[in-house]
């Protein structure tokens, strides 16, 4: 259990929508290792962004049980779940969400704040992540100052402030350009093997989403029961017949069972 | 915003500095007005036998501050009129039976002429910038009556065989611009200053006495004069002299003492009526001053609250972000809290400068009928009552240090009520709507 970061049990999210239920996550169960580097894919409206919500202690489930850590995150009272979000979790976001009047330093020392540490060893533990993430030059500029790309690696390194157990990606490369979107991956992936973070990154973009360890599918609430077949690449296997599919695929083309 | 709560916080700040300045000029009339009235009964008391003959209604006692307002009708600080008659009329009075003494005198008020309109229509008035006292210079009146005013500070008072010579009032010694042993000019003639006396709270007027027959020459009414003051031998005699001045001289004034006193006893209750009067005025200044306040403690909340409301949306995706990342409901909402009592600490600043400085000017816009601030119209209420010198400090609404720090106190608990609302949606913002807007 402890090998486990993440685990989730049966997990469903049900939505009031104008008198309508709406089913955004539908039996989801999965486990996430210590250290793995995962993609959740899928296209928008798929239930992505509701399940790292709910793995991020945003939102709860309707029902169903999710373990951070080992700890039951749907039985902890709200008020208790800041504790969880600031210690447990760094949130790398689309649109970085940077706090616009404060330099690159004090963005990453902001989630510290509250914490035990002093203020000499959060901006310590500042700087050593901005150097990590290659800012350690540009810990004075604040964010409209930085490249799109270097607000991301901010955002990255305040992700990181509190040694979290798990970093979760919104689309941390939705608003980049090719090469940036390549160096933060790149990152992402240096954050992983060296510092054995675990990441869990939602993206539409197969590239992207092909730099993880592992990719999962959700389509329509549902996690697909679809693995990748090698590293790096976007071809699958199904888990029944063990033919080649297209990541896009939601039927497996060999045996027709629905993936 | 700043500038807009400032305003509703100088409101606050002026609008009680106005009713204070208000309070303390009926305090400071009332005072007055209490003072004035014991003089006078001392004097009344003091000169039992004294019967005051004149063509005008006086109600001052003689000898008062020098002399009173005999000779003439004031009302407020102007004359309406002085009657003068033959001062033969003195000798005559001094035949009746029981008349001890008499003492003519003349008193003429030189100045200008000045058109004021007023609540009665508009009125041409001497506006007095001196007045001219001529009283027999003879050793026994002089040392036996209160003839001439006492309080000397400079010099010596007049003596009989004067001539050429004044004793000033101390008010009337600035008007000159001269002091004890200088020469003056009084209409032509030159005199020598040989005293200076001081003036008290209510005799404002300036003064100058000179002898009687030198004061006829110079104002060029020669052989006349404006009133007698009329010693009977004794109390029990006043009663028959002043029923034989008036069998004589119907067209005459005469006070006794007796009737000074219920002169004196009709202003007391006169007194009381129009300070009642000015109290129910200021009763209801007061309430629309503290409906006014109410709407400014209003106002400043509600721009708070609507300015924090609206600082909660525009930053809804921040509180999104710092939930992410944390941050707890509780230290959200002081952070909220906090911005909402920095922006009522810099209004309140604001509205201290614009209240300070604005205070008078912003009394007179929102509370009609206060005593206004500068000027002339100042003193009305001392004209309204009638009486001359009578009148009160212009009354400026100067804010106190002590309400300053109130409403400043205030303003930051108003902040801090404003901003309660909007930093507790803020707090209960779900993070994860907060982070969907864009």
């Amino acid at each position: 259990m402890n090998e486990l970061a993440l685990k989730t049990e049966n997990i469903d999210k049900i939505y009031k929508l104008d008198g309508r239920q709406v089913r955004a996550l539908s039996d989801v169960t999965l486990d996430i290792k210590k250290g793995d580097f995962l993609s959740i894919m899928g296209p928008s409206g798929s239930g992505k962004s509701t399940l790292l919500n709910i793995l991020g202690c945003l939102d709860t489930p309707t029902h169903g049980t999710a373990f951070l850590d080992g700890v039951n995150v749907t039985k902890v009272a709200e008020k208790n779940l800041c504790k969880i979000r600031k210690n447990k979790i760094g949130f790398v976001f689309q649109t970085f969400n940077l706090m616009p009047w404060l330099n690159a330093i004090e963005n990453v020392e902001l989630p510290m704040d509250g914490t035990k540490k002093s203020k000499i060893e959060r901006q310590k533990r500042a700087h050593k992540l901005l150097e990590m993430v290659g800012l350690s030059k540009r810990i004075d500029h604040r964010p409209h100052k930085l490249s799109a790309g270097e607000q991301q690696r901010v955002a990255i390194a305040r992700a990181l402030a509190n040694s979290p157990a798990i970093v979760l990606a919104d689309e941390p490369t939705g608003n980049l350009d090719a090469k940036t979107k390549y160096e933060i991956m790149k990152l992402l992936g240096k954050l992983n093997t060296e510092q054995g973070t675990t990441i869990v990154m939602v993206t539409h973009d197969s590239k992207v989403g092909s730099r993880a360890n592992r990719v999962l599918f959700l389509n329509d609430g549902k996690l697909l029961k679809k693995e990748r077949k090698g590293s790096h690449s976007m071809t699958f296997k199904c888990s029944n017949c063990g033919k080649e599919i297209q990541a896009e695929d939601t039927f497996c083309r060999g045996c027709g069972k629905k993936l | 915003m700043i500038i807009a709560l400032g305003l509703s916080v100088s409101i606050l700040i002026s609008i009680p500095s106005g009713i204070m300045a208000n309070q303390k000029a009926a305090e400071q009339l009332s005072a007055n007005y209490d003072a004035y009235l014991q003089d006078m009964n001392t004097e009344i008391t003091t000169a039992a036998t004294l019967l005051e003959v004149s063509l005008s209604p006086v109600f001052t006692a003689a000898g008062f501050g020098g002399r009173g307002g005999s000779g003439g009708g004031f009302i407020g600080e102007f004359m309406t009129s002085e009657s003068f008659f033959n001062e033969t009329v003195a000798s005559d009075i001094n035949n009746i039976d029981g008349v001890a003494t008499v003492i003519p005198i003349l008193e003429k008020s030189e100045g200008t002429l000045e058109t004021r309109s007023t609540r009665f229509g508009e009125f041409e008035f001497l506006k007095p910038e001196y007045t001219i006292i001529g009283v027999p210079l003879d050793d026994f009146i002089l040392s036996n009556y209160p003839v001439l005013p006492s309080g000397i500070i400079e010099g010596r008072t007049l003596s009989e065989g004067d001539s050429g010579v004044v004793l000033l009032s101390a008010n009337n010694t600035e008007y000159f611009g001269v002091g004890v042993n200088d020469q003056v000019n009084i209409l032509g003639k030159d005199f020598t200053v040989v005293g200076v006396y001081t003036t008290t709270t209510i005799g404002e007027m300036k003064h100058l006495y000179m002898s009687l027959s030198e004061a006829q020459a110079i104002t060029g009414i020669e052989g006349e004069i404006s009133s007698i003051d009329v010693y009977a031998e004794n109390e029990a005699t006043v009663g028959s002299v002043y029923v034989d001045i008036t069998a004589i001289y119907a067209e005459f004034y005469v006070n006794t003492a007796e009737s000074r006193l219920e002169s004196i006893t009709s202003m007391a209750e006169r007194q009381v009526s129009l300070l009642e009067d000015a109290e129910t005025d200021l009763l209801e200044i007061q309430t629309v001053a503290y409906m006014e306040i109410g709407i400014a403690v209003v106002a400043t909340s509600l721009i708070v609250l609507f300015t924090m409301l609206y600082t909660v949306r525009e930053r809804t995706q921040e509180i999104g972000v710092l939930k992410a990342i944390g941050f707890s409901n509780g230290s959200i909402m002081s952070q909220f809290m906090l911005e909402g009592m920095i922006l009522s600490v810099v209004a309140g600043l604001v509205g201290i400068v614009i209240g300070t400085i604005g205070a008078p000017i912003i009394t007179q816009l929102l509370l009609t009928g206060l005593v206004p601030s500068t000027g002339p119209e100042s003193q009305f209420v001392g004209r309204q009552i009638g009486i001359p010198g009578l009148t009160v400090e212009a009354t400026i609404a100067t804010p106190t240090i002590e309400l300053l720090l109130i409403v400043f106190a205030g303003t930051i608990l108003l902040g801090v009520i404003g901003s309660f609302y909007p930093a507790w949606r803020a707090s209960k913002t779900s993070p994860m709507e907060a982070l969907r807007r864009e």
